[in-house]
């Protein structure tokens, strides 16, 4: 579905990404770990259109989407949920939802998309009038996926969802990601600092240190290994 | 006192249209585009060459001067402030204003150069005629249509933000630039529209100060200088508010009209500007 192959990004003159190569499979779900400042948002950033690749390429199902402007690769089914939430604060729920919708072919069954939305999260629906900016933490969070769900994404790209969140609240999203990706067969990136959580509920794991990755593989098998271990479970030798 | 109410609301009506769509690109984009006031003088020079070479009355002179600023929008947006869109907000402003300052210097200009800096106004047959209401109380007629005009402007302008797919683009790329581009929204071709939509209500503005007032190339100036008191008493960005400061502004300059002349009416406004920024800036 996704496919990164040797791409650079600088960003303020300063070498952020090197040569990073990357493959996220259809219907699966792919985690990007690292720590705070490894440039995982970058490369995410990078996929959605915000931060221009200096080189290498990225391809949608073999379309290369590198020199399109964002909107452009929203259409083609890349649908990206930012750190942070970036929610519209002063609309309601329900118009956030519909901006969720703009392209045109969103538009057009952006009714039953947000009847689906709402079975996903019912608690949305119960909101639907309330300013967006007026919901808890954990509402925030479900909208900004709602949202981009709205999109009818083929890739839906997460950054770190467990921001601002409290354990239980982040143990709810991610118990929701798994279960948008098994009930519609979405194909998921993630990135998140949050590594054991998400290696539980992802198929395949990249490690990120200082723009380079640095290890990977399936993510049962990364949760076990040394490397994980040491670097971010505290738990390896010292 | 009565009379000096319904001259307020006349007034205010105006300085609201004069205001509204600085206000919106201000709010929206961070563009604090000074050649508004100028905008506004070509809105009112086409109103007075559409009456006088072709006897349009003014007011239906609008839907043609709504083309021609949303088209001259459109250049200006292209040719000049899309370029500082990418700079932060602080900047923006900045650059946006030396922007406006320089555009202004320049349209004043070429408009002496083409029309001469005579006064000229917008005089249909209906100027000058009031409606007796009561004992001594008088509505101009050509105030009926402003404030009508102000009207139907602020009820489109409501239902655009409130109801269109565009308007709510414009209102979501205002809270968050980047999240609106990540719903998919061009957000360049956005702020062109809204730009250029901006510049057809500074000339539906001259219109209306052609035909209560008069025109000529300098005026821009001296009605950006109200819009901008405006866009301080009323906040930035919303429709509601920039009214009811329109309406403020021109009650006050009509009561101190009333008690002390017509000499303190300019003083009014800027009084009151001062003290919204000496107390309520905080």
């Amino acid at each position: 579905m996704l496919e990164l192959n040797r791409v650079d990004v600088h960003r303020g003159g300063i070498q952020v990404l090197w040569s990073v190569s990357l493959t996220a499979k259809e219907g699966r779900i792919t985690a990007l770990l690292g720590s705070n400042g490894a440039g995982k948002t970058t490369l995410l950033s990078a996929i959605s259109g915000l931060v221009r690749t200096s080189s290498g390429t990225i391809t949608l199902k073999g379309n290369p989407i590198g020199s399109q402007p964002v909107h452009k690769i929203v259409e083609m089914g890349v649908s990206m949920v930012p750190e942070g939430r970036r929610l519209f604060p002063e609309m309601t729920v329900h118009e956030n939802l519909e901006l969720g919708a703009f392209t045109r072919k969103a538009r057009a069954g952006r009714h039953e998309t947000m009847e689906l939305v709402f079975r996903t999260f019912p608690v949305l629906a119960d909101r639907r009038l309330q300013m967006a900016g007026t919901l808890s933490g954990g509402e925030q969070q479900m909208l900004t996926i709602a949202r981009s769900l709205m999109s009818r994404p083929n890739l839906l790209l997460l950054d770190e969802l467990s921001w601002g969140l409290s354990p239980v609240a982040t143990e709810n999203i991610f118990k929701t990601v798994k279960e948008i990706n098994g009930s519609m067969g979405l194909t998921i990136f993630i990135v998140e600092q949050n590594v054991a959580t998400t290696l539980e509920m992802a198929d395949y794991g990249y490690i990120l240190e200082n723009g380079r990755i640095v290890g990977e593989g399936v993510a049962r098998e990364l949760l076990s290994s040394e490397q994980v271990k040491d670097a971010y479970l505290g738990i390896g030798d010292v | 006192m009565a009379q000096v109410i319904v001259y307020g609301i006349i007034t205010g009506a105006f300085y609201g249209l004069t205001s509204i769509g600085l206000s919106l690109v201000f709010g929206v984009m961070r563009h604090l585009n000074i050649a508004h006031g100028s905008l506004l003088m070509i809105g009112g020079f086409v109103a007075y060459w559409a009456f006088h070479l072709f006897s349009i009355d003014p007011f239906l002179s609008i839907p043609i001067v709504i083309v021609i600023l949303f088209a001259l929008g459109v250049a200006l947006y292209k040719g000049l402030f899309c370029h500082l869109d990418s700079l932060p907000e602080g900047q923006k402003i900045n650059n946006s204003m030396l922007v406006g300052f320089g555009l202004t210097w320049i349209i004043d200009n070429l408009a002496i150069l083409f029309w001469t800096s005579d006064v000229r106004a917008v005089t249909p047959a209906y100027t000058g005629s009031v409606i007796q209401v009561m004992d001594g109380l008088r509505i101009p007629v050509v105030g009926i249509a402003i404030v009508g005009l102000a009207l139907l402007v602020i009820f489109s302008l409501h239902l655009i933000l409130t109801k269109t797919f565009f308007g709510k683009a414009v209102r979501a790329t205002a809270q968050d630039r980047d999240a609106g581009n990540l719903m998919g929204i061009n957000v360049e071709r956005t702020y062109l529209t809204f730009f250029a939509l901006s510049a057809s209500l500074a000339g539906i503005a001259g219109v209306v100060a052609a035909v209560n007032y008069s025109v000529h190339p300098t005026v821009g100036f001296e009605w950006l200088l109200k819009a901008i008191i405006i866009l301080v008493l009323a906040g930035v960005g919303k429709i509601g508010p920039v009214f009811a400061a329109g309406i403020a502004l021109g009650m006050a300059e009509g009561v101190s009209v009333y008690f002390t002349g017509p000499a303190y009416r300019e003083v009014v406004g800027l009084v009151l500007f001062l003290l919204v920024l000496v107390y309520r800036a905080k």
